[in-house]
């Protein structure tokens, strides 16, 4: 996680090691172009796509892990 | 086996002379600063047409750019193909108005392609059919067009990415040993039309007060049904998949693997979507052609305009460079080629 935390904390435009799973998503500039470049890094990282809906309604880090559990099954 | 091949002989584009800067948008949107926006987008400034200026001008001006500067006659041409989502009229045909602007001989042939970001490698591998079929010898192939006419100008999630522009080509038939151009491949998937969409206009929904109405989505952007749409997470999840995908196909359709790739021109649409296509395809960033930071995304012309960049520079493996070229966007519509440049 440490290395999607990193990526998280570039697009959020913060510092990396306030990513964690409590961070609150809907205090930051969780924007449709934060969405977009999840997306990639998650892509990237995981080999999982996710839905832009589902990721734009996640408020914290842990919604956004949790869909990647999800899709890896 | 010799014989009549396409290659392509020459590009010229053409960009308007309106700027957009970062700074006049994070104006707009006081959310983003200019670095910001620059670091994200790869995009320092986008060139926009005037209120008259359509995009049949600018793919007029960018074939006058290219008859000058590589001295190529009108009447060398047989056939003109305009790629564009913006012609003049819904009729007649705007490739015919440009037969006539530029004075091409009437027994030209002249055809518009209606597509987006794949537009030019669709138009060059029905340049290479005319040309190899032995129905044209020079083939004018030009990509037109004016997006900013369609986006909000308070819709930060398009207006910081789509510039307007032009380009002009010269496909042309030469004796060679082997295709110049080639081989294709090949995608579409009209399920995707919704995410990337001019609403009204056309036949299906015309254009009202009721249409014209703003609305602010979540992100904070306004636009109206007559406005483009993007989608950019549904975009960018389209690109991922299907990109790679089409690229692993063309290289095992043409024999090549990216060691024996000289070059990568993808579709421009932005840094942070080419950057995570050219990590997930491997692709080493000397070989990877990026050229967006003052233009943005033109649409149909960002590969030719990539292209006329690289030509520009007098490398000595100049006409021997293996380049592959990927077009892909609204649709969804994607194609993929090789060019000897």
């Amino acid at each position: 996680m440490e290395t999607f935390y990193a990526g998280l904390a570039e697009i959020l435009e913060i510092d990396a090691g306030k990513v964690g799973p409590d961070l609150d998503l809907t205090k930051l500039a969780w924007d449709s172009l934060a969405v977009v470049s999840t997306i990639a890094l998650v892509d990237e990282q995981f080999n999982v796509m996710l839905e832009g809906k589902a990721l734009s309604q996640c408020q914290r880090v842990s919604d956004i892990e949790a869909l990647i559990a999800k899709k890896k099954g | 086996m010799s014989g009549i091949f396409a290659r392509i002989a020459a590009v010229a584009g053409y960009l308007p002379a309106g700027v957009l800067t970062n700074r006049d948008l994070a104006a707009l949107y006081p959310e983003w600063s200019e670095d910001k926006i620059l670091q994200k987008t790869g995009i320092r400034e986008r060139r926009i047409a005037g209120d008259g200026e359509t995009a049949a001008d600018l793919a007029t001006q960018a074939a006058q750019k290219l008859f000058t500067r590589h001295a190529v006659s009108p009447d060398s041409i047989d056939f003109v193909i305009l790629s564009t989502q913006a012609p003049d009229y819904i009729l007649p045909t705007s490739a015919c108005l440009i037969q006539h602007r530029l004075g091409l001989k009437t027994s030209s042939g002249a055809l518009d392609i209606n597509l987006g970001c794949s537009g030019y490698v669709y138009g060059l591998s029905l340049a290479k059919g005319l040309i190899e079929s032995g129905s044209a010898r020079r083939v004018l192939l030009l990509t037109a067009d004016t997006y900013s006419k369609y986006i909000h100008p308070l819709d930060k999630s398009v207006r910081t990415l789509f510039g307007d522009g032009a380009t002009a080509t010269v496909v042309e038939g030469v004796e060679a040993d082997a295709a110049l151009i080639g081989p294709f491949v090949f995608g579409t998937d009209g399920a995707g039309a919704e995410n990337l969409i001019v609403r009204t206009g056309g036949a299906r929904q015309p254009r009202t007060a009721q249409s014209a109405q703003e609305k602010t989505d979540s992100s904070g952007n306004v636009r109206s049904d007559d406005n483009l749409f993007m989608d950019g997470p549904e975009i960018m999840n389209f690109t991922l998949t299907t990109v790679p995908k089409a690229a692993t196909q063309l290289m095992a359709v043409a024999g090549t693997t990216l060691d024996t790739t000289d070059l990568v021109v993808l579709h421009q649409a932005n840094a942070y979507m080419m950057e995570a296509l050219r990590k997930k395809m491997h692709i080493p960033r000397e070989k990877f052609v990026v050229h967006l930071e003052h233009c943005g995304n033109t649409v149909s012309s960002t590969i030719p305009l990539a292209l006329e960049k690289v030509l520009e520079g007098n490398e000595p493996n100049r006409g021997q460079r293996k380049t592959m070229l990927v077009g892909f966007g609204v649709g969804y519509s994607w194609a993929g080629t090789y060019a000897t440049i």
